[in-house]
């Protein structure tokens, strides 16, 4: 088949301003569940079983169904269960802030337990309190060892945002998308927003195998 | 506002379809997923540069690009620049099986890696010829050890292909939508739906702990 390719019909002003949503999205997304993600990894560590429980659920359901079932669901269900209507780009950051907070809480629960013993008990000689033990010894250990993995599950959040445009938020994929439908010229329009995409999400995986390699050379 | 979930009962040969398109889309693609994943691993540790640096670009661009992106690339680009025409489902298949091999290579490259040298000091040292090092020593570990991440592997792909939907294929997603505005009761059948992903998704991760443990303590002996 005879097929010209026309890349001069793709405009990038869409498509940056599409990108800044994107960004915006992952950003305020990764901000909610590098934070409460913490607070939700010492929730399900809780030794009581009765708070452990419910956040464990809340996790388990977070990680086990399709993160585009959980968009649909939260711009759908939660307007009319709840009476709240907020902004479609509100709707997106909890939709992904959410989904990002389970799994980073997995990320952190694994690092706070790799938090050697002795710490926490030279925190209790030193005679410091509960929250100053996790606000001065395991945060900042456990912090630094899930980085990778932290920084890991941002870059998916990025990739994972491009389906807030099936809620018809303006973000990179809906750009492209009225992009491709206006111009008639989907190869070009998809092929440049997938290099988009790949320009952000590259960089930051090389990083963190470099960060990982970096760490495997300190511990040996 | 009330809810009522018996509407659904109305629709449970639907929603079954659409569940039946969804396992079958995922087993197809879990299993040419992990061929083409193995291959892709043994690829990326060729010491032909040629075959290294293609099977990393494909792997690198798989993992860097929404899979989203990816379907629509697949759904409409490639009857184009092919000149065939492709189903929805076959667009489907060679979609999620080429996300499938790029996730799956990462981890049998791991796995692979993970084997020590001792183990080939020993091959030599029992005078092993390199098949039966390879088919018995190398290939057993590093499948063993790589059953854990295949396992979750398999779930995300279980959960990404509820992504088809967007591209019109009735899988469940796809047909829990349209009853959800047909009927307006979005909130019932979309937690339903979401509930099915749930209740298959959830045991597969159980085992893959469960595995995981079983694994670790079989090898530390």
């Amino acid at each position: 088949m005879e097929y010209t390719f026309d890349f001069n019909a793709v405009s990038l002003a869409p498509l940056l301003k599409g990108l800044w949503v994107s960004l915006e999205l992952t950003v305020a997304a990764n901000v909610i569940g590098i934070v409460f993600g913490f607070g939700l990894a010492l929730l399900i560590m809780s030794p009581f079983k009765l708070v452990r429980l419910p956040f464990m659920l809340f996790v388990e359901f977070f990680r086990c169904t399709p993160a585009i079932v959980q968009i649909v669901w939260i711009f759908y269900c939660v307007p009319m269960l709840f009476d709240v209507f907020l902004d479609p780009i509100t709707m997106g950051v909890l939709a992904l802030g959410l989904n990002l907070m389970a799994f980073n809480a997995e990320a952190y629960r694994a690092s706070i337990q790799a938090v050697p013993k002795e710490q926490i008990d030279a925190g209790i000689a030193l005679g410091l309190t509960p929250v100053q033990r996790i606000l001065h010894i395991v945060f900042p250990t456990a912090f630094r060892a899930s980085v990778p993995v932290l920084l890991t599950n941002g870059i998916v959040i990025f990739q994972q945002s491009a389906l807030v445009a099936i809620v018809a938020i303006q973000d990179l994929m809906y750009q492209g998308k009225s992009l491709a439908t206006e111009t008639y010229r989907p190869i070009e329009t998809f092929t440049v927003v997938a290099l988009i995409y790949f320009a952000v999400s590259f960089p930051v995986t090389q990083i963190v195998g470099l960060l990982e390699r970096r760490r495997q050379l300190l511990v040996s | 506002m009330e809810l009522d979930f018996s509407i659904l009962s109305k629709f449970q040969y639907a929603l079954r379809l659409g569940l039946w398109t969804t396992l079958k889309l995922t087993v197809i693609c879990i299993v040419l997923g992990c061929a083409l994943g193995f291959a892709v691993g043994l690829a990326r540790t060729s010491r032909n540069i040629a075959v290294r640096a293609v099977s990393s670009a494909y792997v690198e661009f798989f993992r860097g690009t929404p899979v989203l992106v990816q379907l629509f690339w697949i759904f409409f680009c490639l009857p184009l620049m092919l000149g065939v025409e492709l189903s929805n489902f076959t667009s489907g298949v060679v979609a999620l099986t080429l996300y499938m091999g790029a996730i799956t290579s990462e981890t049998f490259r791991a796995s692979l890696k993970s084997i020590g040298p001792e183990q080939f000091d020993a091959c030599v040292a029992l005078g092993l010829p390199r098949n039966v090092q390879v088919i018995n020593v190398v290939l057993p570990q590093a499948v063993l050890r790589a059953i854990p991440t295949l396992l979750s592997n398999c779930v995300s792909l279980f959960k990404e292909s509820a992504l088809v939907s967007a591209v019109g294929m009735a899988d469940l997603m796809f047909v829990g939508q349209n009853i959800s505005n047909n009927t307006a009761r979005p909130v019932e059948v979309l937690t339903v739906v979401a509930l099915i992903y749930f209740v298959i998704a959830f045991p597969l991760t159980r085992a893959v702990s469960v595995i995981e443990a079983r694994i670790l303590r079989k090898l530390a002996i």
